[in-house]
């Protein structure tokens, strides 16, 4: 009896390293195993299947219960409204001075200031309306995939490989170094892949590979709340409109999107219905809604109150991935930056394609609306920004 | 090594049970149905659409992006 037991721990965890259960099992088998411990074991394995039966069975009763709602499709009951016409949308700046692939760009409250990222590790702040460059800092570290502009506009955050997220207080005088005054403030056990001011700038939230999310106090570098739940690397975030609450999105490698409450760091939605990573999470300008971007060449809309999807944009002729989204001002557009150079416009509510535009010569990276609506910033991996109008 | 096996169980049902109190505490949200949701969204964008400039375009002098001069720093 006591034999068989044995036999049936080291089956059971063979699949976790096949080399180190192996020979312990040996080393059971020679030396007495307590009965009691065998006995626990068998326990604690069966308890494992019971609660991942109970899991499959929840899981299935939530999509029972969301399809319950399912009476209808939006670009059904948006088939009443107006048509869009047509769109002339064309580069009207570009932003040369990056030495390798631009990853990441973030806006100024001013409309106007815009800072960026890229692989070679500079930080560059320009005058979107000029095309000057305003401040320049270089990374200790490559690949710098995050970058973001404080509401005050009296600072930016930015990280990437180097796993911080750091401020760097922007100075008026623009000979200072910037450098020298550098904050470290998030320190994550992997890649820093988004960052983002909360409403003023002593919060940054931040996500990386090392599949957490967490909230962090500027001044004094603290960890404040932790957000744990991704299966894989979180790959970027998004907060909610500061009138719906202190809620984010975040999308990852898992290929989930998860809602959370910043206060209590509790994941209260879950969304999974990407076929492959999430690049890109946006809210929809009322709160409600969010569109996520993934490497399956797909955009979709999820509805929060409805608790599901409620909208997919795809072609079949776009097969490379997306790689960032972002709403127009009144949410009725959806632009879509994708890896095969070209930004796709969508009508988000009908569902359907109402501009494709060409002009990067590499993949589109990163893509944010000014924050008045009056034009959008592509970044690309062809070193350049682009300003569309 | 005895107590490593009984850990690394420990631990997959902790995590377990976490992924079945998270999937109960999911199952109670009250939820709307998907047409109520979409006339909200639908609401919501007609309300705005008109202040919308890369839809209702503002007048070039207005657009700063679409305004035909270009500026010049004096050095």
């Amino acid at each position: 009896q006591k034999v068989l037991v044995e036999l049936k721990i080291t089956f059971s965890q063979c699949s976790k390293n096949e080399r180190n259960y192996k020979t312990t099992s040996r080393k059971y088998m020679r030396s007495p195993l307590s009965p009691e411990m065998a006995t626990q074991e068998v326990q604690l394995n069966e308890t494992l299947a019971h609660l991942k039966t109970e899991s499959e069975n929840l899981k299935s009763k939530l999509e029972e219960e969301r399809a319950k709602l399912h009476d209808v499709e939006l670009h059904q009951v948006a088939e009443k409204v107006e048509g869009l016409g047509q769109f002339i949308m064309k580069t009207r700046r570009t932003l040369k001075g990056h030495g390798n692939k631009v990853l990441c760009m973030d806006w100024c409250k001013d409309k106007r200031r815009i800072v960026s990222s890229s692989q070679d590790g500079k930080v560059i702040v320009w005058d979107a309306f000029t095309t000057n460059k305003e401040h320049a800092v270089t990374m200790p570290c490559t690949w710098v995939m995050a970058c973001a502009y404080a509401p005050s506009g009296c600072a930016v955050a930015c990280g990437g490989l180097d796993n911080k997220c750091s401020v760097y207080p922007l100075s008026l005088d623009k000979n200072e170094n910037l450098a020298a005054k550098k904050k470290s403030v998030a320190m994550h056990t992997n890649y820093l892949s988004a960052c983002s001011f909360t409403n003023s700038d002593m919060q940054i939230l931040t996500s990386s590979g090392d599949g957490t999310c967490a909230l962090w106090d500027v001044e004094s570098g603290q960890l404040l709340q932790s957000f744990h739940g991704h299966a894989a690397d979180v790959l970027c975030l998004d907060l909610a409109p500061s009138e719906t609450g202190n809620t984010f999105v975040s999308g990852g490698c898992d290929k989930k999107a998860n809602v959370w409450d910043m206060r209590s760091g509790q994941c209260i939605q879950s969304f999974e219905t990407h076929e492959s990573d999430i690049n890109s999470v946006r809210y929809y300008p009322s709160g409600d809604a969010f569109a996520s971007g993934s490497d399956d060449a797909t955009c979709r809309l999820y509805d929060l109150r409805a608790d599901r999807e409620v909208a997919i944009y795809s072609k079949e002729s776009i097969i490379f991935g997306v790689s960032s989204v972002d709403f127009s001002l009144s949410g009725r557009l959806l632009f879509g930056g994708y890896n095969d150079y070209t930004i796709n416009v969508w009508d988000v509510l009908k569902g359907t394609r109402v501009s494709i535009l060409f002009g990067h010569e590499n993949r589109v990276s990163t893509l944010r609306v000014s924050p008045d609506g009056t034009a959008f910033c592509t970044g690309s991996w062809d070193h350049t920004l682009r300003i569309w109008a | 090594m005895k107590d490593g096996i009984a850990n690394n169980s420990t631990a997959s049902i902790s995590q377990a049970r976490k992924a079945v109190e998270q999937l109960k505490m999911e199952a109670c949200m009250d939820r709307i149905k998907v047409s109520k949701a979409a006339s909200d969204l639908m609401a919501y964008c007609d309300a705005h659409i008109r202040e919308d400039p890369l839809i209702v375009p503002v007048p070039a002098s207005e657009n700063p992006f679409r305004e035909k001069k270009f500026f010049c720093t004096i050095l």
